[in-house]
């Protein structure tokens, strides 16, 4: 940077500010301090004679963002609205700055609430999705409310007004949601959206013998080599999961469901990168039984599969959610008392094996309760039930956590992603979120 | 105080932002479209950033960003047409020089630019999915210079042509050429390629097919694969010079195989200067240069390979055939063992040690060492050769080298048992006859073999060591025991050798003399008083005699064998003796007898004996007389046994007869052993099985099998099937 000497001189409507060169420098080139010092610029001292800069912005901002470059840590006094400083950071071109000095990597035993967030949507929420880059996406019946990181509203997504089964993240800056078909009308389906604008860019169609058919779209995953999955119900018993190329958007393949089995109703997909299989788990109370089945869709087989057809019905053992896990090779489930129960994936016909973990929740069910979820990120396995979320961790799978915001009720969904945790409550339209301090700049 | 003026103008827009006044925008652009020109015309030393970085920010915080954009993409358009213009004016070489400036001057213009624009290329660039900034001056810069009709194809022209100067030795800017080159990589790959990359990989076919067109017709091998070398040296230069690395194995490749691909069958053939001659002429150089040249393109290296093989396989062939060299065995192994060491000399520094190149090696040897049936025998003659005499010059660890080369050779030989067969003999006669150099070399051989091909290869060897240790022990004991009542007889020396470990020769025993016989039976009487249910036979025929004996007055001692001494004893007590007299008397077997008096009366400087008639032959009827007339220099006279080192054509017959008689038991085992684990099998297979299990001692001969297991057959230890007459069946 072409400044001569190490300090330099800012007018901020009118109050001055000085610092170094240095603390400037921490802006990187593609800031507007970087472009103001850069050598094609050749600075001419204004009329006074002194090497003053005038910068025509909010001052007390400013000092925010100095002291942000200064070292390293962002301290928002309550006076200044975060939307305000957010305008002016990216004014700056430090918007990334404060992105990353607000909250670091995801840690499930470090967790604080930053924020909750209360929605104006009528009714149930019906999924929370976390975004890449730390925004959300939140459906409610057949709305879906899109937010950025800075937890800025954008336009919100409709597909013609039905209603939204599931919603997934295709990248940072679109969204896939599926939704029930419209009766006579052939719409429905699933449409791929722009997050920040919420236009239609994209329509998914069923084929079935070269025609297109009218159907749900139900859960929905992407594997890794960019394909989209959905399980599909059709009008005329096509039942199954659908394959998408998601680069040309073409249907590519689909897997009918086998007799006295069930996919098209599916509750849960997710695609294992190791194995090249896609898990597909309907759960009670969609079905009276539960289904849990690996397919492979190579060889168009069911290479593993669950379920409790035949077995006593007690709601104690009533799987509500089942998620895989690669690393150990076995699939976790969840009762409505969150016992957590496990499935060796190598073994063909396997029975849940149930952790005895004590049922502190049992006996004590709030009136509205909500049935359990589970997620699973970076060897941490998280399960919400009522208006608590347990993290448990290590081989065996030891509660280390529990988070609870006691406001709005029970938790209906919960979606990790962009080092952040949301929670979406079932009693008031509200979302917490939750996030990891990032450490301090000197250790 | 323009600056003033202007902040003032800014205020007051910024105070209206509620109702935008119509022509904000317009002013707004007319200040930021007035700054690009400035920026274009090398100006930009009046302009604020900080001004101007605010007023494209309120442009695009006021919805105008689709003007701010589209007015940058038009000013920037009409300034590049210019520029275009501009630089096609440039004369002859003026013109890449000129191409290369303007383009530095767009480039920091672009930088500039997009500094003033970086809040529309944070927000609004991305929302509405528009060309980034740098990205788009790129483009701009691709679309109207470098694909403008007038400029491209006189910039690939001008390229082409200072490579082509280049090549044909002159000196070029290659700054700037590095930095056109680098212009068009930075317009993205693919303007690289079509622009100049494509092109020049065409016109580098042309000239280098017709270059080496010129070069086969007028070099020799060598100096074409220099110039071919120099060649590809020079082009990879040239890419990391000025070009981009990726282009490296594209240009390389066109020279690979215009130069060497296209001309490599001619390059190995030709004539007195091609492979052959490289390697009979040991160019190590040379060869080192084909090879890494060669292994540039494919099949390269399978060529030099096959004409090496069948290089080495005719010379081979000639060398092991030559009825000249079979009459020296020594020198014949010797001249194997130079030959792969030369080739492996050139393998090592020139073929850099590559495996393929050292099995074809190998496998050429093994192809023509057993196109000599006699090679197993000369290969043990000359191990015989080198532990008598080898130590004499050799140090030790040349003898250890040397016995690795040599087994190396041994590796070669398909009738491995034969060798074995030969050097047992050759070690018997060492270890008896005392005439070994070296213990450490021959148990470290021994050792060789025995990695090599098992224990079952060497015991038998290695009894003969032991034999040689224990008779040494038992003669000691010997001496303690009787030696006092023998002191005056003749002293003894026994060599107790266990039958079976040794070479069995047929004991032709022969009258010993009475003094000997004394002094024998009292050793057996000793040995077999120790050693109980032993039996011992005199192998009088191995053994050796020193003799004491007056030629007139001269007093000399007479080194000879066991046959000798007889035949001298009986000079004790007459002077004159007939053939057929000694025969009776010493009863040794006649050809061995006429043998034995040839070397003491025909050889000239040790007749101890006096032959009537003088004639080189025994005959029955001649007589011999005691030549007391016998003078020499030396005290103790040694008198060999004309013995013909290498064997003899009924001998030879012999010990083939023996081998192919030992190889009937093993050959037997083998069929046993394998049908006790198949049980059934049918004939093809048990060919194929036999074949394999003993290959590592010899090759079996498939006729000589059938007969093994005929024989089997009829010893009921197989049976043939019922049904299908080519399976045999184990019968426990």
């Amino acid at each position: 940077m072409g400044i001569q000497k190490d300090s330099v001189r800012f007018n901020v409507s009118g109050r001055i500010f000085e610092t170094t060169a240095t603390t400037i420098a921490n802006a990187g080139r593609n800031s507007l301090f970087g472009a103001m010092f850069d050598d094609n610029w050749d600075l001419q001292p204004n009329a006074t004679g002194t090497t003053e800069h005038f910068i025509d912005r909010n001052s007390d901002c400013f000092a925010v963002l100095l002291d942000l470059l200064r070292i390293g840590e962002l301290h928002v006094p309550p006076n200044i609205p975060e939307k305000l400083l957010y305008r002016e950071a990216l004014f700056y071109g430090l918007l990334d700055h404060v992105r990353s000095a607000k909250w670091g990597p995801f840690d499930g035993n470090k967790l604080h609430l930053s924020q909750s967030i209360t929605g104006r949507a009528p009714g149930d929420g019906t999924a929370i999705r976390a975004g890449p880059d730390g925004g959300c996406c939140v459906a409610h019946g057949s709305m879906v409310h899109v937010y950025d990181w800075m937890l800025e509203e954008h336009p919100p997504i409709t597909l013609d007004y039905q209603r939204v089964n599931d919603v997934i993240w295709a990248d940072s800056k679109s969204i896939v949601i599926s939704a029930c078909e419209r009766l006579g009308r052939g719409e429905g389906g699933m449409g791929l959206f722009s997050a920040s604008t919420g236009e239609l860019r994209y329509k998914f169609h069923v084929t079935h013998e070269n025609q297109v058919k009218s159907y749900t779209a139900g859960a929905l995953s992407f594997s890794s080599d960019y394909k989209l999955f959905s399980s599909c119900k059709g009008r005329s018993n096509e039942y199954g999961i659908g394959v998408w190329d998601q680069v040309t958007g073409k249907q590519i393949d689909f897997f009918y469901e086998p007799p006295g089995w069930s996919l098209g109703d599916a509750d849960r997909l997710q695609w294992l990168h190791g194995t090249n299989c896609l898990l597909v788990a309907t759960l009670f109370p969609r079905k009276d039984n539960c289904y849990v089945s690996l397919l492979d869709f190579r060889d168009k087989s069911m290479v593993w599969s669950w379920s409790d057809i035949g077995a006593p019905i007690t709601d104690e053992r009533r799987v509500r959610d089942a998620i895989a896990m690669e690393d150990t090779n076995s699939i976790c489930v969840v009762n409505e008392y969150e016992d957590l129960g496990f499935m060796d994936l190598r073994f063909a016909a396997g029975s849940v094996r149930w952790s005895s973990r004590s049922r502190l929740m049992k006996g004590k069910m709030p009136d509205e309760p909500c049935y359990p979820k589970l997620a699973l990120h970076e060897g941490q396995l998280f399960s919400s039930m009522n208006d608590s979320i347990s993290v448990f961790c290590g081989p065996d799978w030891v509660l280390t956590s529990r988070l609870r915001n006691s406001y709005g009720g029970s938790i209906c969904d919960f979606s990790i992603g962009g080092d952040r945790l949301f929670s979406l409550h079932s009693e008031e339209n509200v979302f917490d979120i939750w996030e990891t301090q990032p450490p301090p700049p000197i250790m | 105080m323009s600056g003033a003026k202007k902040r003032n103008f800014q205020i007051e827009a910024f105070k209206h932002r509620v109702v935008v006044d119509p022509k904000y925008a317009e002013k707004t652009w007319k200040i930021l479209e007035h700054a690009i020109h400035e920026i274009y015309n090398h100006n930009a030393s009046g302009l604020s950033f900080e001004e101007l970085y605010r007023n494209a920010y309120n442009m695009v915080l006021h919805k105008f960003g689709e003007k701010l954009y589209s007015g940058l993409v038009s000013t920037m358009t009409s300034h590049l047409e210019e520029i275009a213009k501009s630089i096609e004016a440039a004369q002859g070489s003026m013109f890449l020089e000129e191409l290369n400036q303007k383009w530095t001057e767009h480039n920091k213009a672009l930088q500039m630019i997009r500094d003033i624009l970086m809040y529309m290329d944070r927000t609004f660039i991305p929302s509405t999915h528009k060309t980034p900034v740098h990205e788009l001056g790129l483009n701009l810069w691709r679309d109207n210079i470098i694909h403008y009709n007038k400029i491209q194809t006189r910039l690939k022209d001008t390229l082409l042509e200072l490579v082509q100067h280049e090549r044909t030795g002159d000196v070029i800017n290659r700054g700037l050429m590095r930095n056109t080159t680098k212009m068009l990589m930075d317009l993205g790959p693919k303007v690289y390629e079509e622009n100049f990359e494509k092109p020049f990989l065409e016109v580098s076919v042309d000239f280098y097919r017709v270059e080496s067109q010129q070069y086969i017709e007028h070099c020799d091998c060598a100096d074409y694969l220099k110039k071919a070398e120099k060649r590809l040296n020079e082009e990879i230069e040239r890419v990391s010079h000025y070009l981009d690395v990726k282009s490296e194995a594209k240009i390389t490749s066109v020279v690979e195989k215009e130069m060497i691909e296209c001309h490599m069958q001619r390059l190995v053939h030709m004539e007195n200067s091609g492979l052959i001659s490289m390697i009979v002429d040991e160019k190590f150089v040379d060869l080192g240069r084909m090879y890494s040249l060669f292994l540039r393109v494919p099949n390269g290296l399978t060529i030099i390979k096959d004409v090496m093989t069948s290089h080495i396989r005719e010379t081979g062939k000639d060398l092991v055939t030559d009825p000249e060299r079979l009459k020296d065995p020594v020198n014949f192994v010797q001249e194997l063992l130079d030959k792969r060491d030369r080739l492996d000399k050139i393998i090592h520094l020139a073929f850099n040690n590559d495996k393929t190149f050292q099995n074809a090696l190998n496998s050429s040897f093994e192809y023509f060492i057993n196109l000599n049936p006699r090679s197993p025998e000369f290969i043990s003659l000359f191990v015989d050769d080198k532990l008598r005499n080898g130590l004499k010059k050799d140090k030790e660890e040349d003898i250890e080298t040397l016995l690795d080369k040599v087994m190396m050779l041994f590796r070669y030989l398909q009738e491995k048992d034969v060798f074995e067969k030969y050097y047992k003999q050759h070690l018997a006669k060492r270890l008896l006859s005392q005439k070994t150099a070296s213990d450490d070399a021959e148990r470290s051989l021994i050792v060789k073999l025995k990695t090599e091909c098992g224990y079952q290869f060497t015991s038998k060897l290695e009894g003969m060591f032991t034999d040689i240790k224990t008779s040494h022990d038992t003669m000691q004991g010997f001496n303690a025991a009787v030696g006092a009542e023998i002191a005056d007889g003749p002293a003894l020396s026994v060599q107790v050798l266990t039958t079976g470990s040794w070479p069995t020769q047929s004991s032709s025993t022969c009258n010993l003399p009475p003094e000997i016989l004394g002094v024998c039976d009292k050793f057996r009487a000793f040995y077999l008083g120790t050693h109980t249910g032993r039996r011992l036979t005199w192998q009088t025929n191995m053994g050796t005699a020193v003799l004491s004996a007056k030629f007139g007055n001269a007093q000399k001692e007479l080194s000879v064998s066991t046959y000798q001494m007889c035949i001298l004893m009986l000079f004790n007590n007459v002077n004159c003796l007939s053939y057929k007299e000694i025969e009776q008397a010493t009863e040794i077997p006649s050809s061995d007898l006429k043998r034995c008096l040839q070397s003491l009366a025909c050889v000239k400087g040790k007749n101890v004996l006096r032959k009537e008639p003088m004639s080189k032959d025994i005959a029955d009827d001649d007589a011999f007389f005691f030549n007391d007339k016998f003078t020499t220099k030396l005290y103790r006279v040694k008198i060999g046994t004309v013995v013909a080192q290498k064997e003899s054509e009924p001998e030879k017959q012999e010990t083939r007869q023996r081998v192919e008689e030992d190889r009937k038991p093993q050959i037997e085992a083998a069929i046993v052993r394998i049908m006790k684990s198949r049980r059934v099998l049918d004939h093809n297979n048990i060919v194929a099985e036999v074949t394999k299990q003993l290959q590592s001692r010899f090759l079996p001969n498939p006729v000589v099998i059938k007969k093994r297991i005929e024989s089997l057959i009829e010893r009921e230890f197989l049976e043939r099937d019922k049904t299908d007459r080519k399976l045999y069946r184990y019968l426990a």
